[in-house]
């Protein structure tokens, strides 16, 4: 299913580009005509040369101003789980989660993981950010949510 | 510094309780501590009431004003506590602070929850919260635990099933439990899987249920035979490194060192311990924690029995959250409970043989791969 992967880290024009994020500001995505995936957003405090997700109002450590920082989109998985009890916000079940250490900074984050690979996550593992309409925001009104897949997908190294 | 004793302790059973309100079951486990106490209730000069759930799903506020004074309290501080799982225990930090700093001589602590009502779910760590917007839900946290300490150190799906095992026969022998059934490793490995590697009896039940102790500073106590000292109770909160390690648990080994310290004792000292089981994986990093084996070294120390009643150190011999059931608010009163019956030699068929020196262990909620809350007391008699 290499073509899905695509799909999912270039949104199609129409409903998905409607469809708001689960949070404002934790993603960004390519402009239209521009190349490339989605990013993972997070801040940055000059000060202390530190990295967060999600960006702090102002930075734990000094309380200085923060800037909006590009986390990049790739890691390698430090946890994993699958959820198969019944999803919350109208999830995939079963869905799977887990923390990623970012290639970029280092930092450790919590993320969904791709709910098409759910029995393919590997400790280890490389993986890379993708968005797509997944769930709902809470009050039913779907959104769009950043997960991490695999960087080889179970499909292809089948292949 | 006044020391600080227990003097009343009152649990009602843990289990379905659809016909009673929130109110009715703080009442019966506040008229219990009391009754035990043998004080007369005006003479309790603050009360401290913890509930997680009843503002949301009943619209309560204030109800702790509401239990203390159908019990006869009224007049002094009151305070109403949310903090999550260790919303009972960090009541019994502020009673204890309160007492030992001299502002009070006898105070009730409360903690009591219903959460057996239709659609409520998985647990979470609160809807506005980032991690739960991306799918975390409390049972997915502790998995996490769980796949990296089989990884680490080689933990078993069947060591931490016995954690499962060992609580149900646990909670056979605890006329409270909400479980009375114990179960085979077999049924606890082939049960439906919630998050993967945590199958259903490895995760700790809901139940409706309502817990109480009555607090005395040592000016107070004259000679009561049945009172036991607290040595020690501490609230801490998570410091949510990055990266944070979800298996050497900085907060709970911190927690656990601060009231070791307090205390002035150690792990070699302890004759009981009732833990924070909300799932398998956690009572087994809480031993490491608590120092009773080395890092890595849980699994085992469950599988060679030595956390059972009889072992070397029982852990949870109340059948802990997963046998005795887990109404939020009410599990980290109720943990001191047991360890105070325990204490006294009062827990019948469970009871510690010559127990001096007992535990209480309590943690709350998620953020960033950390607890929000957690609370330890250390109790002597
Ligand atoms: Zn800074």
């Amino acid at each position: 299913m290499p073509a899905r992967l695509k799909e999912n880290t270039a949104p199609e024009a129409g409903a998905t580009e409607l469809l708001p994020p689960v949070q404002e500001g934790i993603f960004s995505l390519p402009a239209a005509g521009e190349t490339g995936g989605p990013r993972l957003m997070g801040g940055y405090c000059r000060a202390c040369e530190r990295y967060h997700f999600p960006r702090e109002r102002h930075c734990h450590r000094c309380l200085g101003p923060v800037e909006a920082a590009d986390l990049g989109d790739s890691g390698v998985i430090y946890s994993f789980t699958a959820v198969r009890a019944k999803p919350p916000l109208g999830l995939p079940q079963p869905y799977a989660v887990g923390f990623v250490d970012l290639a970029a900074n280092g930092l450790r984050v919590f993320a969904l993981l791709d709910p098409d690979c759910v029995d393919h996550f590997k400790i280890g593992a490389p993986v890379i950010l993708a968005v797509k309409p997944l769930g709902h925001d809470g009050k039913g009104r779907p959104c769009l949510r950043p997960y991490f897949t695999l960087q080889q997908h179970p499909a292809e190294s089948e292949a | 510094m006044t020391d600080v004793y227990v003097i009343g302790a009152g649990i009602i059973p843990f289990a379905r309780h659809e016909a009673s309100s929130l109110t009715d079951l703080s009442v019966e486990a506040a008229y219990q501590a009391i009754k035990d106490s043998g004080i007369v209730p005006h003479r309790i000069d603050s009360g401290y009431f913890a509930s997680v759930l009843g503002g949301r799903l009943f619209g309560d506020s204030t109800l702790g004003q509401s239990v203390f004074a159908e019990v006869g309290i009224s007049g002094g501080p009151i305070v109403n506590i949310e903090n999550a799982c260790a919303s009972g225990s960090s009541a019994v930090c502020l009673a204890y602070n309160a007492l030992s700093a001299g502002q009070s001589d006898y105070a009730i602590v409360v903690g009591a929850e219903k959460m057996c009502v239709p659609g409520l779910g998985l647990l979470n760590s609160g809807e506005s919260d980032i991690e739960t917007k991306l799918g975390l839900v409390t049972p997915a946290s502790f998995a996490l635990r769980a796949q990296r300490h089989m990884y680490e150190f080689g933990t078993t799906l069947e060591q931490m099933a016995q954690v499962s095992v060992k609580n149900r026969r646990h909670a056979a022998a605890n006329p409270i439990a909400f479980f009375r059934q114990p179960v085979t490793l077999e049924e606890v490995l082939n049960a439906p899987m919630i998050t993967d590697p945590l199958t259903r009896p490895q995760c700790c039940p809901m139940a409706d249920g309502a817990a109480a102790l009555v607090l005395a500073s040592g000016s107070a106590i004259s000679n009561n035979k049945r009172a036991i000292k607290i040595n020690a109770a501490v609230l801490t909160s998570g410091s949510y490194q990055n990266p944070i390690d979800l298996v050497r648990w900085e907060t709970d080994q911190r927690s656990c060192r601060l009231a070791y310290e307090k205390a002035g004792m150690g792990p070699d000292d302890l004759d009981l311990v009732e833990c924070h089981d909300a799932f398998t994986i956690a009572e087994i990093i809480h031993y490491e924690a608590l120092g009773l084996c080395e890092v890595g070294e849980g699994g085992r120390l469950v599988a060679e029995g030595a956390t059972s009643l009889g072992g070397r150190i029982p852990v949870n011999v109340s059948g802990g959250l997963i046998g005795r059931g887990h109404p939020v608010a009410a599990t980290g009163v109720a943990q001191i409970v047991e360890v105070v019956a325990q204490l006294r030699g009062e827990a019948k068929e469970r009871q510690v043989d010559g127990a001096k020196v007992g535990l209480a262990h309590c943690m709350g909620a998620d953020r960033q791969g950390d607890a929000r809350s957690c609370t330890v007391a250390i109790l002597s008699s």
